[in-house]
């Protein structure tokens, strides 16, 4: 390709991001050190160091098979499901080690909910999607209100609030994403992981996504993969890269490449790697 | 690129270059074949239906529809006879209501365990385990519920008032034991089948493993559960062996299942068995009793289906 250095996929413009560069300071949420995961014996993630601040959007891309998702379920412990899995190294929420010994993983998934890459609504009403977190909480207020202020805070009310008995299964794609987003927000959690939430959906649902998002990272730490480089130009302020690495004997490794500004990161990067990848000259 | 086929193939554009190739005969075949093996099972079950019908009717012209439906009192082999059904129904009743009690909460504990909590392995051993138990003779079940379980309760009864000999309660509580495989491998194996993201969407949300199995997963495989709770009370109301072993062979009008009680199967077994005459009444009462299990578990099933389409949640 003869794309210049700096350029996206395709010679468009350099993805612009979103925000001013220039950050407030920004409390720290979570401070990874060290962080290898394995599953079975292949070390599918090796030593990976970042620090994620609060109420912004911190974006992860990389190449698929990279160990972006693997990250991002330690942060809330969902790789506990995956049989075989290991986590080694330190995953710190606001200082407490998460994989602690009196770390309660039910408690970690309270505050720190998660987006899945398919929208997956339970084949249960609008209303008892979003009703489903709080009354597994033991949550003893008022449901309705709840279920509408929640929907509205996801702007999904005007678009469901006279079917909320009906299906969820009846919803297009991208509102069965939002509606798998504000059942997130509706435990109250601090953080919301995302993994690729609108790989499944066309470019205007994506835009409702992203507009949400932006919306939402005024309350709340968001976490999100990305396979669409423009997208995390877009939304974040921080970019980390991942790609995956052949050690000495062999192996493919996922590993943290860089991690940045989003501006700095698409506009000028410091390694190599990144700067192929972001111009689309990975191999 | 020189493969058979393709050196056979007309070239694109020489006249009837697109008509089939391959002789239509094998799908005919084929096709003829797959319909037989799906209609012999269908025209076995209209054809019992039909071999019931005549000797049920020529019983109706003796015995009235209203006294075999409503009569409390069953001795079609005396002098004189007494055509009321309803001992053998209450006596199905209560047996098959024991099996369920036994085997719903059992069986269905048993597929939460082993969907949900147990690890890859202990599924590999447990499942393979639950389905040779299925396979026990049920003869076998009959004599352990007459000469292991009576005798047992007999021995610890708390009260004074021991079951008896032949009572409905141990007829009923292996007949439980024996139908948790069923309801444990078909309610596993609907439930194994609910996706893995509507599980992971519920532990993202805080849920425990407890509240994503009954809140998730249970209700998204209802329809397998159901069909797997009807199987089994079809094979409780269908049982012969151990109630006609275990129950006793005497008609009892009672919901007291520590005495002794004959279900319809047991009467059609002893009376099948015994050499009544072809085109007597007492022979023409077997199918007239026959008839009514084949319509009582038939209302079940349609009454069952109908649940399932109202609860459900399905989800694809
Ligand atoms: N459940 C799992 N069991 C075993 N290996 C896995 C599992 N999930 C992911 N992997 C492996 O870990 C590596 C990283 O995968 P993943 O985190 O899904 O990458 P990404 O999200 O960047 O595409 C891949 O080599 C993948 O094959
Ligand atoms: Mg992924």
């Amino acid at each position: 390709m003869t794309t210049p250095p700096g350029h996206g996929p395709g010679g468009t413009r350099p993805p612009q991001p979103a925000r001013s560069v220039t950050l407030p300071p920004s409390e720290t949420v979570f401070e990874v050190g060290g962080l290898s995961v394995f599953y079975g014996d292949h070390e599918a993630v090796r030593d990976v160091n970042m620090n994620i601040g609060a109420r912004q959007i911190t974006a992860m891309i990389g190449p698929s098979g990279c160990g972006k998702s693997t990250v991002l379920r330690c942060f809330n412990r969902m790789n506990d499901l995956l049989p075989g899995a290991r986590v080694a190294g330190k995953v710190r929420y606001h200082n407490e080690d998460l994989y602690g010994r009196e770390v309660d993983p039910i408690e970690v998934r309270r505050r720190i909910g998660m987006v899945f890459q398919k929208p997956n609504p339970f084949p249960k009403s609008i209303y008892d999607n979003i009703a489903y977190g709080p009354r597994v909480g033991g949550f003893k207020g008022n449901l309705d209100d709840l279920v509408e202020e929640t929907l509205t805070h996801a702007a999904l009310w005007d678009e469901v609030k006279d079917k909320l008995r009906t299906s969820a299964l009846a919803l297009s794609g991208g509102q069965q994403q939002r509606l798998c987003i504000a059942r997130t927000i509706a435990v109250e959690p601090e953080v919301i992981l995302m993994d690729e939430p609108c790989s499944s959906l066309d470019p205007i649902a994506t835009a409702k996504i992203e507009d949400l998002m932006e919306h939402l990272a005024q309350e709340f730490t968001i976490i999100v993969v990305t396979h669409n480089m423009q997208q995390a130009a877009r939304v974040s302020e921080q970019t980390a890269f991942f790609s995956s690495e052949i050690d000495g004997s062999g192996v493919r490794h996922g590993r943290l490449i860089e991690f940045d500004e989003t501006g700095t990161l698409f506009s000028n990067p410091s390694d190599q790697r990144t700067e192929d990848y972001i111009s689309g000259r990975f191999g | 690129m020189t493969s058979r086929t393709l050196r056979r193939r007309a070239a694109a554009g020489t006249p009837g270059f697109l008509k089939r190739s391959q002789p239509r005969w094998t799908e005919r075949v084929v096709k003829v074949l797959l319909v037989a093996a799906a209609l012999v099972s269908v025209l076995t079950t209209v054809g019992i239906v039909v071999a019931l019908i005549p000797p049920v009717v020529e019983f109706f012209g003796k015995v009235d529809l209203g006294e075999f439906i409503t009569g409390t009192d069953w001795s079609p082999l005396f002098e004189p006879p007494h055509f009321g059904v309803l001992p053998l129904v209450t006596a199905t009743l209560v047996v098959t209501v024991i099996a369920l009690l036994v085997a719903v909460p059992l069986g269905l504990g048993a597929a939460v365990y082993l969907s949900e909590y147990a690890g890859h392995r202990v599924r590999g051993t447990f499942k393979p385990v639950l389905e040779v138990l299925a396979g026990i003779p049920t003869v076998v079940y009959g004599f352990f519920a007459l000469k292991a379980i009576t005798p047992f309760l007999q021995r610890f009864w708390p009260g004074d008032d021991p079951p008896e000999v032949f009572n409905a309660l141990s007829a009923g509580f292996v007949m439980g034991i024996m139908i948790i495989p069923t309801i444990a491998s078909l309610a596993e194996d609907s439930m194994a089948a609910v996706p893995r993201s509507l599980r992971d969407g519920a532990y993202a949300l805080g849920s425990s493993r407890m509240q994503v199995s009954t809140r998730v997963v249970f209700p998204a495989a209802l329809s397998g559960i159901v069909a797997a709770v009807v199987l089994g009370v079809s094979r409780a109301i269908g049982e012969t062996m151990i109630v006609a072993i275990a129950a006793g062979g005497r008609p009892n009008l009672t919901f007291d299942p520590l005495e002794g009680m004959q279900t319809m199967t047991a009467f059609i077994a002893a009376a099948g068995i015994g050499d009544l005459p072809t085109g007597s009444t007492g022979y023409q009462t077997i199918f007239a009793v026959g008839l009514l299990l084949f319509a009582i578990t038939l209302v079940m099933n349609l009454i069952s289906i109908r649940l399932v389409r109202r609860y459900r949640e399905v989800y694809e």
